[in-house]
């Protein structure tokens, strides 16, 4: 729940267009922090925005609900702040498209998802040094995504905040419903997204630990004889 | 959403309507200027008649009516708690709410429905930085193998137990799952990349032979575009 769903028309002007034009410019600062990098990553980038896609569009059963991944943390640690903005913001651009979110949502979209990528990468390396990479990425996972789904809860507040109605539906029920509704699911993204996360880091620091940051897991005792 | 992706990707590319021949620089201009008009158009009268508009082009894109409804009914989901919370007892208000992103949503379905991809982000990548252009085209192209992986993956999971252990595990599963992914992702990355060097990369992806292709369907955009303009200089200021 930190993709806003929120359709083209119901956002105020003055909270869609700067959030347009502050991701275009940290659009353009990303790819100018990546100039550098190695042309070979792109394809990795498009996989993994493929993988959020995907992702997102998948329901992951939970009892009585059905969630819906973002995968913001995993994305941000792997690929890093500059190349997870990228993913998202071709990601939320793609959705526009299908209609998940409009043309004007765009920019906010990728800022609440690429607030969550932007944050996940140095708090794992901050992590990685005290916890294995599982844990790590799971706890840098759910600061991501509590950053992300706060600000996904941000924006609708004041969205709903500003809803001139007349007197029928007073301003402090509607956050209160939003509240209500937002709050359970904002708690159980964070569970989901660490849980998964989790088992994402477990996998790859088994299999392949040159794809995560930091220092490579140390091998258990005795793990090269057996192999 | 994946379903109804791949269905209108399918059409995108195997329709003979008219507005398939057209040229997709045109389309996303009557695009972007409907979209306008839905976001920004200050009267119900204005809203009904860009909506009105919207529907006829999806429904002459050569779409099944139900998967146009699918495509716009899902932003008008999305509306509702927006509509409750304005809604002062007439029916304009949330008329007014509606017609908004069923008139954009609309002209998405449209557009989408009848421009395939590459031509659809090359003008796109024109104007984007290169990395983001590349980005759009590569993470396009591979959405639908991954998502068949993961759905694939999803069902293994499922007829093998995976969905009836306690929550925490369930979790734990679907991460590992999603490594493979992620693994996948990685490995046909770097195939992928090996590929378009072999094949003359230069640097920058490009669907640019075809999405400024005049023909003469593009006077049907045109005619659309020039209706949809006057209708909304006629209309913009009268109540």
């Amino acid at each position: 729940m930190s993709h806003l769903h929120i359709p083209d028309g119901v956002l105020p002007l003055w909270l869609w267009a700067p959030g347009l034009a502050v991701a275009l410019i940290v659009l353009g600062l990303a790819a100018r922090a990546l100039r550098d990098a190695p042309r070979q990553r792109v394809a990795y980038q498009g996989a993994l925005g493929a993988l959020v896609l995907a992702a997102m569009a998948i329901e992951l059963p939970l009892g009585p609900v059905d969630y819906h991944l973002s995968l913001v943390g995993p994305v941000g640690v792997l690929l890093g702040a500059a190349a997870g903005f990228e993913v998202v913001f071709v990601a939320s651009t793609i959705l526009a498209f299908v209609g998940h979110g409009g043309f004007t949502v765009i920019g906010l979209n990728a800022l609440v998802l690429g607030a969550g990528a932007a944050l996940s990468r140095p708090l794992y390396l901050a992590l990685r040094p005290r916890l294995d990479p599982a844990r790590a990425m799971a706890l840098a996972t759910a600061c991501a995504q509590a950053v992300s789904g706060g600000l996904w809860l941000a924006v609708v507040a004041v969205a709903l905040k500003l809803q001139p109605a007349h007197g029928t539906w007073p301003v402090s029920g509607r956050v209160a419903l939003l509240g209500g509704i937002a709050l359970p699911l904002f708690a159980l993204g964070v569970a989901v997204e660490s849980g998964v996360a989790f088992g994402l880091a477990r996998f790859l620091a088994r299999v392949r630990p040159d794809l995560l940051p930091g220092p490579r897991p140390v091998a258990a005792p005795g793990a090269e004889d057996a192999a | 959403m994946i379903n109804t992706l791949s269905r209108i990707d399918y059409l995108a590319s195997a329709g003979r309507t008219p507005w398939h021949r057209a040229s997709a620089l045109s389309k996303l201009v009557l695009a972007a200027a409907l979209i306008a008009l839905a976001v920004f158009a200050p009267r119900l009268t204005l809203l009904a008649v860009v909506f009105l508009a919207a529907a006829a082009l999806a429904l002459t894109g050569g779409m099944p009516w139900r998967l146009v409804l699918i495509a716009a009914g899902y932003p008008a989901l999305f509306s509702g708690l927006f509509i409750a919370s304005a809604w002062d007892g007439s029916w304009q208000s949330p008329a007014r709410i509606l017609l908004r992103p069923l008139g954009a949503s609309l002209t998405a379905v449209w557009l989408v429905g009848t421009t395939p991809y590459p031509d659809l982000f090359a003008p796109l990548s024109r104007v984007l930085p290169r990395a983001i252009g590349d980005a759009l085209f590569l993470t396009y192209r591979a959405l639908f193998e991954l998502m068949t992986r993961a759905e694939r993956l999803w069902r293994s999971v499922g007829l093998r137990g995976g969905t009836s252990v306690p929550a925490r595990q369930r979790l734990t599963l679907a991460g590992e799952g999603l490594a493979t992914l992620v693994l996948y992702g990685f490995e046909r990355g770097q195939r992928q990349y090996a590929t378009m060097l072999l094949r003359g990369h230069s640097g920058r992806i490009c669907g640019c032979r075809h999405y400024a292709e005049w023909s003469r369907a593009d006077a049907l955009v045109a005619a659309a575009l020039a209706a949809v303009v006057t209708g909304a200089a006629l209309l913009w200021g009268r109540a």
